[in-house]
């Protein structure tokens, strides 16, 4: 399966696991709340890129040192799953650990940079872990690895022949949303300049009993933005029927301008917000180019605009549905903004409700059951830094994606000196069946190269 | 009840006649001479003082010969002091705390071995066992390249270690005593597994830029007790050369010998040894009498390798699979049981008080005279030691000791807290006991300590040291963070 290009890009693999310095303690169980596990299946899978000044004078073990503080206030990510009785799952606190994977790569981060676009390639240095067959082996979080190492969190660190570094993460959607796992991440800057969090650490919360939804008792209908899925049992994998491929493009600021005034006249710049005018031209341009169905109903997820509180990790982002009672190919993109806007309605009651119901039981996805936008303008995906540098390019994408597909909107890298709307990056996951015709779609709407 | 009654009086009464017995004999030649010179001096004085003149003007003394036998009797003192040997102190010592991200929590252990050797659930159910009831802590620390899945021992990565433990103990014993490595006349490291060329001691010297003329050792190979082995050897070399220190580095490198196979009986090392080093320094010069904290009484050292059981009880060997590892037999026990025996044998006689020295005697030639089915009396080492740290090798030597020395949980409480806290060690480990118990503000001016180590060979050997002065509770050392987390209860099995 490995092509003769991988094997001789990426060389010197080693596999180590990083955990909490202080010992957490002793049977400390951490239990995920009803919206954790319906994000389940579901994995984020991240990449930093630093140039080689970011890395200046620094070693693999000055990377790696600082994460044993940093995960003494994240000790959750260090934990495994185990069942309850009642089958519903929960996370012990056992400091087993992260796993952390070290590797080389010949070529330096420009030439890296060109071949990006090669989806295959970017898998080298994400590593790409679920959870299970072994549960209670699973990590929930690895820092890099194609292989089988099971932990709820994986990294791993691939240092470019120039000097520059990858960080790829890979993270179970059930210890947080991207805008927790960009927290996580910014604290791994924090450690390494030996700098307290930036605010007081609020352990996470322990031996908690999930929050019943406080909202009246629903009507037993089942969430729109979910679908149900048959017993994945202890291997958390969405059995998708199609293979799903992911692919990126950048908005400059004046891109993004340019597609507000078309949509909207040259007022409309300061009317409609940047997210909802690229989800509503994307909507329409895949109900112009998918065989089949049009999606009538799509999923919005957000940053909650509540106060969030760094230091504790969940699933908090607000999760929307949006009904079109209209068919999308014959109205204007201006429509479906002013619907995103107006008409998008909060599904987590629901969501809940349908995960207390089965008692944490049902598998579901939520990603892809709908097409679904994320927009994680929110997220503080720059804040990590290395010497005190940001990285120069930050890309997420999400596995485990329903076929409906799953848009992306990241904030881009940030540039010198500039206030408001920064550039953009959008990642797309798709059918792959569907990708061809809808990059060319998106290269002549967006004019993008 | 009437029954507990008589059982309690008969105790108490038992007490005061051991207690008795005990002062009768410690202080015989006391209670012996008392009344002779009593006698002697009620006859002077009744004598009265003119007599006593003429009796000394009787005795016509010459000038030469209270000359002559002045200097008899100088040369006789001078003679005897100077054949006396050389007290050997213990200036200051310091124990090497690994950092936290080299810790070994149980699960990461487990998952690690589940991945290495997961075609072998026997072996790895089997080091589950081995772990429940080892005693260690979830703070235990491995090298770094033992961290990784597989392990990466390579001559790097332990000269790494071994760099990294070493220097950071002198760096810290040079702080303390503010010595200078110039300074330093005779060096002694041990280090049982790894042995490089150049050799450890040759790695100091060079790091450290010691003087040309210095008497370096390097102790490889000696196993777990080889702590005793460099002290003993400082000292006799202490005794030949006067005005000099010895600086002593006991540590055990521990990421060459990982053993990466199945083998049941070689997979026990692994659980056990833990990262560790102590450096010593070791002084015969009067200008260190004041400072130093302890005075070095006596190293017994008793070696079984004549016996070929013992022999072989501890042994480096490649397993079927061609994988070296060290196997530990099942006698290990009982060996150790009758090294302990010859050991406190030879010791008894050099520590022991009269009393229970003339108890033991009296039962021996009782077991050996009339009835061999007595049972043998076990001194009471209790006595003659106020501490003891007994080697961390595992669980079951500390609860084998325990056992046969009639030991308090107090005081074997500093060995199972330094299991626990830094794991086995090996040669190191007896020096991080007694850390644990001047840490506890335990040790005085006075106290005995006795340290007594097991290693391959089959060896048992001992050091007896005397606190020169009372030992305030250190602001630095291995256990500053953590001693107000002891003594815990250590569970018999702990589940992972």
């Amino acid at each position: 399966m490995v092509s003769p290009n991988e094997e001789t890009l990426i060389y010197g693999t080693k596999v180590s696991t990083v955990f909490p310095g202080t010992l957490s303690g002793q049977d400390i169980n951490q239990e995920p709340t009803n919206m954790d596990l319906a994000m389940k299946l579901h994995y984020l899978r991240g990449i930093y890129y630093f140039n080689s000044q970011a890395m200046r004078g620094l070693t693999t073990m000055d990377i790696k040192e600082p994460m044993f503080t940093w995960f003494n206030h994240f000790y959750t990510t260090s934990g495994r799953l185990r069942l309850a009785e009642s089958g519903r799952p929960y996370i012990k606190c056992n400091d087993c650990g992260v796993r952390f994977i070290e590797a080389h790569c010949t070529k330096t981060l420009e030439e890296w940079l060109e071949i990006k676009d090669e989806e295959a390639l970017e898998k080298l240095l994400v590593p790409h872990h679920v959870i299970g067959p072994e549960l209670a082996l699973s990590p929930l979080c690895v820092f890099a690895g194609q292989t089988h190492t099971e932990n709820l969190g994986l990294g791993l660190l691939t240092m470019f022949s120039c000097g520059g570094v990858s960080v790829g993460l890979s993270w179970a959607h059930i210890l947080g949303d991207a805008f927790s796992a960009a927290d996580f991440m910014k604290g791994w800057g924090h450690a390494m300049a030996a700098q307290q969090p930036a605010q007081p650490f609020k352990p996470a919360q322990t031996n908690t009993k999930p929050k019943t939804s406080p909202s009246p008792p629903t009507p037993t209908h089942d969430p729109l933005s979910t679908k149900q899925v048959g017993q994945v049992g202890d291997h958390w994998v969405y059995p998708n029927s199609c293979k799903m491929e992911a692919f990126s493009f950048n908005l400059t600021a004046p891109q993004i301008t340019h597609l507000q005034s078309k949509l909207c006249g040259p007022l409309g710049t300061k009317q409609i917000p940047v997210f909802e005018t690229i989800c509503a031209i994307i909507w329409k341009l895949i109900a112009q180019t998918r065989n089949g169905p049009e999606p009538k109903v799509v999923t919005i997820c957000k940053n909650d605009s509540g106060p969030r509180k760094n230091g504790i990790l969940g699933n908090g982002q607000v999760i929307k549905t949006v009904e079109a009672g209209f068919s999308i190919l014959e109205v204007q993109p201006k429509e479906l903004v002013e619907l995103l806007i107006n008409r998008a309605v909060d599904d987590r009651p629901k969501i809940e409700d349908a995960v207390e119901r089965d008692n944490g039981l049902s598998d579901l996805v939520v990603y892809g059951a709908n097409l679904t936008f994320v927009d994680l303008e929110g997220a503080d995906l720059y804040g990590l830094e290395f010497n005190g540098q940001k990285p120069t390019y930050v890309g997420y994408k999400v596995d485990g994606v329903g076929e409906e597909g799953l848009v992306l909107v990241l904030p881009g890298p940030k540039d010198e000196g500039k206030n408001g709307n920064g550039r953009k990056v959008v990642t797309l996951i798709m059918p792959e069946n569907q990708v061809a015709e809808l990059k060319s779609e998106l290269k002549r709407e967006f004019s993008i190269a | 009840m009437p029954p507990p009654m008589p059982k309690f009086s008969n105790s108490v009464k038992l007490k005061y006649v051991k207690l008795g017995y005990q002062y009768l004999v410690n202080h015989f030649l006391t209670l012996a001479l008392v009344p002779v010179i009593i006698t002697l001096l009620i006859q002077v004085i009744r004598l009265g003082p003119d007599e006593i003149l003429t009796l000394w003007y009787s005795l016509r003394f010459d000038f030469l010969q209270i000359l002559g036998s002045s200097f008899f009797v100088i040369l006789l003192v001078t003679m005897f002091f100077m054949s006396r040997p050389r007290p050997v102190f213990l200036v200051d010592y310091v124990c090497y705390k690994p950092p936290a991200s080299f810790r070994v929590p149980f699960s990461t252990f487990m998952e690690h071995s589940r991945i290495i050797l997961s075609h072998e659930p026997k072996s790895v159910d089997f080091q589950m066992r081995i772990l429940e009831r080892s005693g260690l802590g979830e703070e235990t620390c491995l090298p770094p390249a033992i961290h990784y899945i597989p392990p990466t021992p390579t001559m790097e990565s332990s000269r790494g270690e071994a760099e990294m433990v070493i220097f950071s103990a002198i760096e810290l014993l040079v702080n303390q005593t503010g010595i200078k490595p110039k300074d330093i006349d005779i060096l002694i490291v041990n280090c049982s597994l790894f042995s490089p060329t150049p050799s450890l001691s040759a790695m100091v010297i060079n790091k450290y830029k010691m003087r040309s003329n210095i008497r370096s050792f390097n102790l490889s190979g000696m196993g777990c007790s080889a702590g005793v082995i460099a002290i003993d050897l400082a000292r006799d070399l202490l005794q030949v050369h006067p005005n000099s220190n010895a600086l002593v580095v006991s540590t055990e490198i521990i990421t060459p010998n990982n053993y990466q196979g199945k083998e049941r009986s070689m997979l026990l090392p692994n659980c056990l040894f833990r990262m560790g080093a102590a450096a010593i320094l070791l002084s015969n010069r009067r200008s260190d009498r004041c400072r130093a904290k302890y005075r070095l009484l006596h190293v017994v050292r008793t070696h079984r390798g004549a016996d070929d059981k013992a022999y072989r009880c501890v042994y480096e060997e490649e397993d079927p699979e061609g994988k070296v590892g060290i196997s530990l037999s099942k006698d290990l026990m009982a060996i150790a049981g009758e090294a302990l025996k010859s050991n406190i044998t030879t010791i008894g006689p050099l520590v022991l008080p009269a009393s229970e020295q003339v108890l033991f005697l009296l039962s021996l030639i009782g077991r050996k005279i009339f009835n061999p089915k007595w049972k043998p009396y076990i001194p009471d080492f209790k006595q003659a030691f106020d501490h003891f740290c007994i080697h961390a090798g595992g669980r079951a030597v500390i609860d084998e000791l325990q056992k046969s020395l009639l030991l308090s949980p107090e005081h074997v409480e500093a060995s199972r807290m330094t299991l626990h806290r830094f794991g086995n060690t090996s040669s190191s480990s007896l020096w991080y006991e007694m850390s644990y118990i001047e840490a506890k503000g335990r040790m005085r001016k006075g106290d005995r300590v006795w340290q007594i180590a097991f290693g391959s060979g089959f060896k048992c050997n001992s050091a007896v040291w005397l606190c020169n002065r009372s030992v305030q509770t250190p602001t630095n050392g291995p256990w500053v963070d953590c001693i107000d987390r002891y003594p815990m209860h250590v569970p018999e099995v702990v589940k992972i």
